[in-house]
């Protein structure tokens, strides 16, 4: 059987997400007026980047779970025979 | 920190028991290992075999740092929300480790790397490479630690209400430090930063439920109040800020995983599983670390209001007090917290300690001194020398700099010179051993003489993302210029076409 490697380096939608998420994620796109409405206690802006924190943290651990398996089955399967 | 409520005995009391902890954890880890001591990547990596728990808590334990509580509540204090960039700079981390750490993990553990340098010297094999890398890291490295020790000093004696002095404090936890360190290695230090790991967390979130509850329960009220009295602090960010911002992304997240400590959690991981699934949890840290500790800084601007500079670093100290006044129960979790505190920064010094060490023992010494030396003898002169360097260190720490933060942006600066040879290197055959050497040493003056004349940020770009601006456009543009090498290197072609393992 193929095994199947998966580096993240080599896949180019990943780097264009994080770019995105990044832009997302520093406030140079809110007028001054931004600032209301208040939502749990964050101004407006603020909430927002808050949002966009939450989802660079949920893409980057799915990133890590999910898009990365060079050597992992082999470690796995020799671990098991010890 | 001076004039805590709890200092005193209590606080001499739980500062003890920690301490005594760390020992016989670092006595434990020691015990029966004959290996530890005769191999570098025994006492430095732990036999490259930590494993999730151990591995994640020291990845965390060492990222965040006492300042990430005592100097990062003050800063939000005084800027306001646009300090959640600390919440994005903490996390981008993980997406730079995503860049590298996959392939180095696998090419580390195959041809047995202990330090950072071993890739760069196994990628370029030059000599001027080599020495370079190792002194800006060890600069890197010096520089932190130096900062560690100024922090331990004043976290305790302000814990103690001074009846443990300065210097003293300093002095008692190096020792600790020094001898739990001693025994155990990698593993030592592993398994005191899950203990210290945890006391810190406890505390950051009881420190959060206290100031919400004082602050009269409501972060809406809070915000209204800032809103009202000074709305500079909750205002959308000016442009300067926001380039600002994204310069702390680079420098930070570039900066932070390059470290030299960071790379040999990457080498010291028991399997690729163990190594992904941690990095998976550190990339939600941020949020309740740095995060918890930006509303820490808020809550302060309505409890505290018109604190300015030098005062608005005694802002967790002065919010302790209050906060440990609320009840019996706050009150020892205060004493757990701050003894967290001085348990973050052991946690973070006896890293970059043990990182230091390992530069002397296996680069400096292994490889330029003495070859042919044994294991056991590398990792020796590593340990001594770790000790010498301690206290010439500490010698300078009597002298403690003004706020924390200044320090914390300047060793970067050089630090992330290291990250074009590292990670281009990885990926690009073409990259050429001589533009990397002139692009790093390039860099590496620009940054210097932007810090130094002042100019630490133009137009908020920190002059360590202008320095390696032009240490990746020499590196790019050298290496298209000058001939592709002749000479190829079996072993490496193998290793740079990853994954044929």
């Amino acid at each position: 059987m193929k095994k199947e490697i998966k580096e993240p380096i080599r896949k180019k939608w990943i780097w264009i997400g994080l770019v995105i998420i990044l832009l997302g994620n520093v406030p140079w796109y809110f007028s001054e007026a931004m600032v209301e409405p208040f939502i749990f206690g964050f101004p407006f802006w603020g909430f927002i980047i808050l949002v966009f924190s939450v989802i660079l943290s949920a893409y980057l651990s799915w990133l890590c779970l999910t898009q990365w398996s060079i050597v992992e089955d082999e470690e796995e399967a020799k671990g098991k025979e010890v | 920190m001076d004039k805590l409520v709890f200092a005193g005995i209590d606080g001499i009391v739980i500062l003890s028991v920690f301490a005594v902890v760390m020992l016989v954890i670092g006595y434990f880890s020691g015990r029966g290992e004959k290996n530890i001591h005769e191999s570098l990547s025994g006492y430095y990596l732990a036999g490259k075999n930590l494993g999730f728990i151990a591995l994640f808590f020291t990845l965390f334990a060492t990222q965040y740092s006492g300042n990430t509580i005592v100097g990062y509540a003050p800063t939000a204090y005084r800027t306001g929300f646009s300090w959640l960039q600390s919440i994005s700079f903490m996390t981008i981390i993980i997406g730079v480790y995503l860049l590298f750490a996959p392939r180095l993990y696998v090419i580390a553990k195959k041809r047995n790397f202990v330090t950072p340098t071993d890739w760069l010297q196994h990628r370029f094999n030059s000599k001027g490479i080599t020495l370079l890398a190792i002194f800006l890291m060890l600069w890197g490295l010096g520089n932190y630690l130096l900062e560690q020790l100024v922090a331990i000093g004043q976290a305790v004696s302000g814990m103690t209400g001074g009846t443990i002095p300065y210097q003293l404090a300093v002095l008692v936890f190096v020792i600790v430090m020094l001898a739990y360190e001693w025994m155990g290695g990698m593993k030592a230090v592993a398994f005191t930063d899950v203990m210290q790991g945890i006391v810190l967390l406890i505390g950051i979130i009881a420190f959060v439920i206290g100031g919400v509850y004082l602050a009269g329960g409501s972060f809406t009220e809070i915000t209204q109040y800032i809103a009202t009295n000074e709305p500079a602090k909750i205002s959308v960010p000016a442009a300067e800020v926001n380039i600002n911002w994204f310069s702390m992304l680079i420098l930070v997240g570039l900066g932070a995983s390059i470290y030299p400590h960071a790379i040999q959690r990457i080498y010291a991981a028991r399997s690729e599983r163990t190594l992904k699934k941690s990095f998976a949890r550190m990339a939600w840290m941020p949020l309740i670390t740095t995060g918890l500790v930006f509303i820490v800084g808020i809550i302060g601007i309505s409890l505290f209001p018109g604190l300015e500079g030098g005062d608005s670093e005694q802002l967790v100290g002065l919010m302790a007090n209050e906060i440990a006044a609320i009840n019996p129960f706050f009150y020892w979790i205060m004493i757990i917290f701050f003894g967290g505190i001085v348990a973050a920064i052991v946690s973070t010094a006896d890293s970059v300690l043990l990182s230091f060490s390992s530069l002397i023992s296996n680069d400096v010494y292994g490889k330029f001194i003495n070859p042919n030396a044994s294991e056991h003898r590398k990792v020796m002169v590593g340990k001594i020398i770790g000790i010498v360097a301690i206290f010439g260190l500490l010698w300078i720490a009597w002298n403690p700099p003004g706020t924390l933060y200044e320090i914390f942006v300047l060793k970067f600066e050089l630090l992330v010179q290291v990250f074009p040879a590292f990670v281009l290197g990885l990926y690009w055959k073409r990259l050429n051993g001589k533009p990397v050497f002139w692009g790093m040493v390039m860099g590496a003056i620009l940054a210097g003489i932007l810090t130094f004349t002042g100019n630490k940020t133009i137009y908020g770009i920190h002059g360590g993302v202008i320095g390696l601006a032009l240490n990746f456009v020499i590196c790019v543009v050298g290496s298209y210029l000058a001939a592709p090498s002749v000479k190829k290197d079996p072993m490496l072609e193998e290793d740079m076409n990853a994954v044929n393992l």
